[in-house]
This record gives structure tokens, sequence and C-alpha cells, in this order.
């Protein structure tokens, strides 16, 4: 494969390398990295493909200056991307505050593994689902992806990169080593077929001291470097215009809420999930690698009249509470199924338990996937 | 009497009525002195993109130069930096930040982007001491000096940053102190139009949380005592290592060829897509 | 010969500052009578005749408070 950036086609390949092929669909340029299990195949990948469209990646010093230097390069212009794992997530998180303060669009893969600590690389385990919403410091508002397959880990780039640039946030990927190692078919459509999403940027001579360029809940124009803006992009609090305040509290209080509203004013937009829970009694709850077992289990259900149904989680943030309180009003039984000991259950029963039970069902061994036949097992246990 | 005005007045952004300094603080005097370099290169401030991290030498631009400014995380600007490059290398990088902020937290990025000899050029304002924070020593503080991190005394052996980024590769390495503003305008504007890592060191003076707390003296002494310790490289070559403890050995310390790292990778690129069929 | 202008309200004082006064190779500064609106006192020419246009003051000035314009090629200002 060389040279064009969609490769348009029917193949089998592995969610990482699909990762990456959805990156250059979307329109990536550049792209930093460091050397991590199990996310090194995207940047080998990206590594090989990027030169060959004109882009670049680079291999950096370590985690926190890879991170740096794609928000740099976003604030250039230009569609950015890195792809880690928690521990390499641990240590960017303080840049990632920095491109959600000022407001910069990048793209951010988490391939999930076994944690804490080095813990267990090779462990497909989605260990960091909270990472992106509470990882760095302060209130803010995240977007992350849940991809089920080497087909959604294309696909989900490719929306990934569109959200940041709509929203200019940085948008999370959160695979893990089974998404992200695991073959099957991927299809990757014609170039025209795809719909790509460009930043918005101020006309030329624009004034960024009469223009909002920042904390705008519909999005404020991004005033580039190296067009003569002469841009004030600081990561103290700031107004509108980019002008420093570290006195006035009300500057901080709208600092903190319109970066907030940014993304929360554009759930609709923004939240998705997958719905299969027409005439359910028992609704089963679940993202990622886990929702595979999710939908067998339930197909097994049904086949034995069980009223059973699944909901999927794939944006994880912002946290869709709506969808799941409108499924719990018409479920009675809610198990939520994850792959930890429960990093959105809390979350999820929040929303959920006023109108449903809610339980959680680990699987037998953190790290497998739940045996479908142990959750139909809960299924019977939750209708008696 | 008011009819002239300052030449690098027009350089300052509209907003910003004075700067954020202490009374006396050398930033000012560097700030001055970049400002000047530009002017003097017949350049403006658009051909620049200024990356800062966090004290108070990463203010030096921001807001003060009207200028594209990314004022960043603490440690970081260089790590920054680079990506700014990769996206716009026909512009001009500069980096201003302090000893702690490039030496201490930042000195990973510091030592591997001199390593690159990415072009960009980076000025280190040492003041030897964290002063934004109230005065706590810093890897750059002379040993035994008492600072509010180190009440009886500090016992670590200091850097000289300028060695440090000379053995990692730089190929244009400077150092001066705030007495000798002519001289680092010079090596300003010297080091701009160089292909590679140009890093000047400027040794200034913090008169509050250095002068005054540990008992150094005023704006005025400081930058005499840097005066008077102050040795030309050319001179200092003729002395033993103890006859220069003490001393601040100034000028340009290295100057050399050495491939940079967008030279570099634009000649792979060229042979990627000249092996593209 | 040369014209000096000071910027008193960028001005952070001769006492807390005082850099201008002791570059200045004629020592022809002074502090003024009157404090500005930040409480520092600036300084004021003692004798602008007096003054070789060496552009000390206006390059070592932290607060950019300092102009100089040479009137005529100053032939002893320093390098």
């Amino acid at each position: 494969m060389k040279g064009k950036r969609v490769q348009t086609g029917k193949y089998f390949m592995m969610g990482n390398i699909a990762c990456a092929e959805g990156a250059l669909a979307a329109g990536c340029e550049f792209a930093a990295g460091y050397p991590i299990t199990p996310a090194t195949e995207i940047a080998n990948r990206l590594a090989e493909r990027l030169p060959q469209v004109g882009g670049m990646f680079l291999q950096t010093e370590d985690e926190i200056s890879s991170i740096a230097a794609i928000i740099g390069a976003s604030w250039t212009g230009k569609k950015v991307m890195t792809a880690t794992s928690g521990p390499g997530i641990s240590l960017m998180l303080e840049n990632i505050g920095f491109a959600i303060g000022v407001e910069t669009p990048c793209v951010i893969v988490n391939v999930q593994r076994g944690g804490p600590t080095t813990g267990m690389p090779t462990a497909g385990v989605p260990a960091d689902m909270v990472q992106p919403k509470r990882g760095s410091h302060g209130d803010y508002e995240i977007i992350a992806l849940c991809p089920a397959s080497p087909q959604e880990m294309f696909e989900h780039t490719v929306l990934a990169f569109n959200f940041a640039e709509k929203y200019r946030v940085p948008v999370f990927i959160l695979s893990d080593a089974l998404v992200g190692h695991m073959r099957e078919e991927v299809v990757i459509p014609e170039a025209d077929n795809i719909e790509i999403v460009n930043r918005k940027v101020p006309d030329i001579g624009t004034d960024p001291q009469k223009v909002k360029g920042f904390l705008d809940e519909d999005v404020a124009p991004m005033f580039l470097f190296g067009k003569g803006f002469r841009s004030h992009v600081t990561s103290s609090c700031h107004d509108e215009y980019g002008k420093r305040n570290l006195s006035d509290l009300t500057a901080l209080d709208n600092f903190i809420r319109k970066l907030s509203d940014k993304i929360l004013k554009h759930k609709e937009d923004i939240v998705r999930v997958e719905r299969d829970y027409e005439g359910a009694e028992v609704v089963l709850v679940s993202y990622g690698a886990v929702s595979r077992a999710a939908r067998m289990a339930a197909n097994l259900a049904r086949e034995q009249g069980l009223p059973v149904g699944t909901l999927r989680l794939i944006t994880a943030w912002p946290f869709p509470g709506e969808e799941i309180e409108e499924m719990a009003r018409k479920a009675k039984k809610v198990i939520v199924l994850e792959n930890n000991l429960g990093q959105l259950y809390p979350f999820i029963k929040a929303e959920a338990a006023c109108h449903a039970d809610v339980s959680f069902l680990p699987p037998r061994v953190i790290g497998e996937i739940q045996d479908p036949e142990a959750i139909l097992e809960r299924i019977r246990e939750v209708l008696k | 009497m008011s009819e002239i005005v300052h030449p690098l007045h027009r350089f300052i952004r509209p907003y910003v009525t004075s700067t954020t300094n202490c009374p006396g603080c050398g930033n000012g005097i560097a700030a001055q002195a970049i400002l000047r370099a530009v002017d003097e290169l017949g350049m403006t401030l658009d051909d620049f993109i200024f990356v800062t991290g966090i004290g108070c030498s990463a203010w030096i631009p921001s807001p003060f130069f009207d200028v594209d400014v990314l004022h960043t995380t603490h440690g970081r600007p260089i790590a920054f930096a680079l990506g700014i490059k990769m996206g716009l290398p026909e512009k001009k990088v500069m980096v201003t930040s302090g000893d702690g902020d490039l030496a201490a937290i930042g000195g990973n990025h510091l030592i591997h982007n001199a390593r690159r000899n990415v072009e960009m050029v980076v000025i280190c304002l040492n003041n030897g001491i964290y002063g934004m924070t109230g005065g706590q020593a810093a890897p750059t503080t002379p040993m035994g000096l008492k600072t509010a991190s180190t009440p009886y005394g500090t016992f670590e052996n200091p850097f000289d940053i300028s060695e440090l980024v000379i053995a990692a590769g730089a190929s244009f390495v400077a150092r001066w102190t705030t007495h000798h503003a002519r001289q680092l305008t010079a090596s300003i504007k010297k080091a701009v139009p160089k292909k590679g890592f140009s890093f000047i060191e400027v040794i200034t003076q913090c008169p509050v949380q250095y002068g005054r707390k540990t008992g150094s003296g005023s704006a005025v002494q400081m930058m005499k005592e840097y005066k008077e310790k102050s040795i030309l490289l050319k001179e200092a070559a003729k002395l033993s290592k103890d006859e220069l403890r003490g001393r601040i050995v100034v000028g340009e310390l290295v100057e050399k060829e050495a491939p940079e790292m967008l030279d570099e990778l634009n000649k792979m690129k060229r042979r990627v897509s000249g092996e593209k069929a | 010969m040369a014209k000096v202008r000071i910027y008193r309200d960028l001005c952070k004082g001769v006492e807390e500052c005082g850099i201008c006064v002791s570059v200045c190779p004629k020592k022809l500064f002074q502090p003024s009578a009157a404090l500005n609106p930040k409480g520092y006192r600036p300084p004021e020419m003692k004798d602008e005749a007096a003054c070789t246009g060496c552009e000390n003051c206006m390059i070592y000035c932290p607060d950019l408070a300092v102009a100089v314009k040479k009137e005529k090629a100053a032939k002893g200002a320093k390098k």
C-alpha cells in the first residue's frame, strides 16, 4: 500500500492498522509518538504512510513531547494525532489539559492494556475509561469513542478527527489490546464517501481583539499561527480574546463554564449509542470488546424467549446520561458489563438506578471477555 | 520634549500598558535586546512564532510582544516549538524561558532538541532561582545559598547549562549577562538566520527573589557583579580551571556546522517520494 | 547631542530600579520631584545638552521607558 491517503478496498486488517488508515483518510498530516505496547503498530504504520502523502511522523523523546509536538503543529493548521497506552496517557495528561484549555483539535488513541502501572502490556483491558474525563486536573469536558472492531477503529478515527476539528477539543479513541490487535474485515470506502470536517479559521486580517478566538459555546474560529493574526494563546485563565486574567474569579468561572458548555451544548450531535432493546426487560449495557459478548448473549437469550436487549455505548464521554436514563425507564433490569472493576458502572448506575435494578457483571477473570453463558446465567438470575 | 518615540514600542501588543516585571528585572533588558535584534535584522515579529513555558521569563513575549505566541506548560516550550517548526518551517521559532523551566523540569526536551539540532532559537534567562514562585533553589543556584526551599543553604552542584547544551550537540551556543545587552543583541542577530539549534544563555538579575531575599544586592549591584565576574571566552582560555572558579565565561562559546533535523527530514522525504513510482 | 524622552508612566523608579542612573557614563540622571501614578519616582535629566547619545539608558531600561534620539553622529559613543 503506497501513496494514496484513502486506500479504498476490502481488507483483512488489524485494528491498529485500521486506525492508522482512518487517520490518513481523515486528513492527518502530522503525528508524534513513543513506542508502547500495544499501540506501537499505529506509530509504525503512520511512520511509513505519512511521508507517502506529504505528512510526517516523529518519534519523540517521551510521550510528554509527543503530545506537545502535535499540539504545536495543530496551531499551525495541521490535523494531528498520537497513539499510546495507559502509561503514556498518564504522562500526557497535563498537556492534554493544555489542549483542552486553549481549544486545540487533536486525536489521542489509547490502546488500553492491563494496569495499574506497567501491569500486563498485552492484556486487552479497558482500564482507563474515566482517565480522559478526570485524569487531567480541573473541570472539563472531552470526547471519547469506544470502537468494538477493526472496522470501527477505522470509522471512529475518522469521526474523531471530525469531532476534534468541529469542536476544537482533544478526542480520545479508547481501544484496547483486543480490538487493536484483532484482525477482521475492514472496508475502506471511496474517498468521496468519507465525510471530512475542517476547523473554522478566521479570514486573514481579522483582528483577534475584535472577534472571539476562544470560549464560544458554538466554537470560536481558530486564530492559527503564521498568518499575521498575532495570536495570543495562553495556558493561563483567559478571556474570549486570549487575554490573560489571573485575578477576577468571574473570569475563571467564565473560562471553566464556557469550555464545558462548548461540548455539553452539542451532546445531541456528539453522543452515539447503539440501541437494540425494543421490548426488552433486561438490558445489557456495555462498550468496546465486551459488547461483542453482550450481543452474543442477547441473541442466545432471545432464542430462548427471554426479553433481553442491549445498549452499546459508542461515546463514553461526554457521558450518555440521557440515553441511559431513557433506556432505564423502559427496562426492569440493567446489567452493566465491563472488563474491569466497574469504571463507567457508577455513572451508568447514577442515571439508571431510579428507574430499574442495576447490577454489574465483570468477567470471571479481568482481562478475559465475559463468557456469553455466564451472562445468560446472570440474566436468568435477575429475571427470577 | 515628547516628540521622540521609542523605536521598539511599535513591537508591543496594543492593549499592553506596561511590563509585568519587578523593578530592575533583567528579563526586561533581554526583552528589549530581542526586539532590537528583530529590528536591526530588518525583520518584523510576523516572521516569528514565540513559545514559552512557565516562569517570569515566559512572560517576555506574553502578552508584551505583538506576535503569535504559545504560552505552554512548565518545562515544555521546546517540545511544543518542535511541532510548530514542523508545521511552519519557514517561520523563525523562538523560545524564551528560564533556567528552571528549561533545565530542570524541561531538561529532557532541551537535551534532545539540541541533539537533533532543530532550527530554533532558545533564549534561557538564567537567574539562578525560581522567581515566580517566591525564590526556591534552582539547578543553577550556587552551592550554599539560602533560598526559600533551602533555608540552611543549597547542597547540590549547580549546572552549567551552556556546557550541557554544547555536549548535546547544538550548533550555536552563546552566553552573556544583562550587563552585555549590546552583545546579546548581536548574538541573537547571528542566531536567528542560522540553521540549527541556537542556544543563548543570559545571566540575569532577579532583584527581589534573588537579590533582596538572599542578600545579594539590588538590580544595579547584581549587574555590576556580572560585569566584574564576566570574562570573555578567549581570555578565559588563558586561565586555569581554578582561576575560573566564580567567573562567568561569556561570548559565543560554540559555532559550528552540523546536520539540522528539518534538513535531514526533507532529504528523507525526497528519497521516499523518489522511490514512489 | 541627543534628545532623551522619559516615559514617566512606564518607569519603575530610581530607587527600586535605577539602572539608567547607573549606566549613564555622564551621570546625567537624578530623581525627579514627583511620583508617577504607580508610586514610583522616575528620573529626570540634569543636563540634556551634555548627553552624548550613547543610548545606554535606552538599551538597558527593562521597561523600555527611556528613548534616545541622536541629533548628530556621536563619535564618542560606546559600541
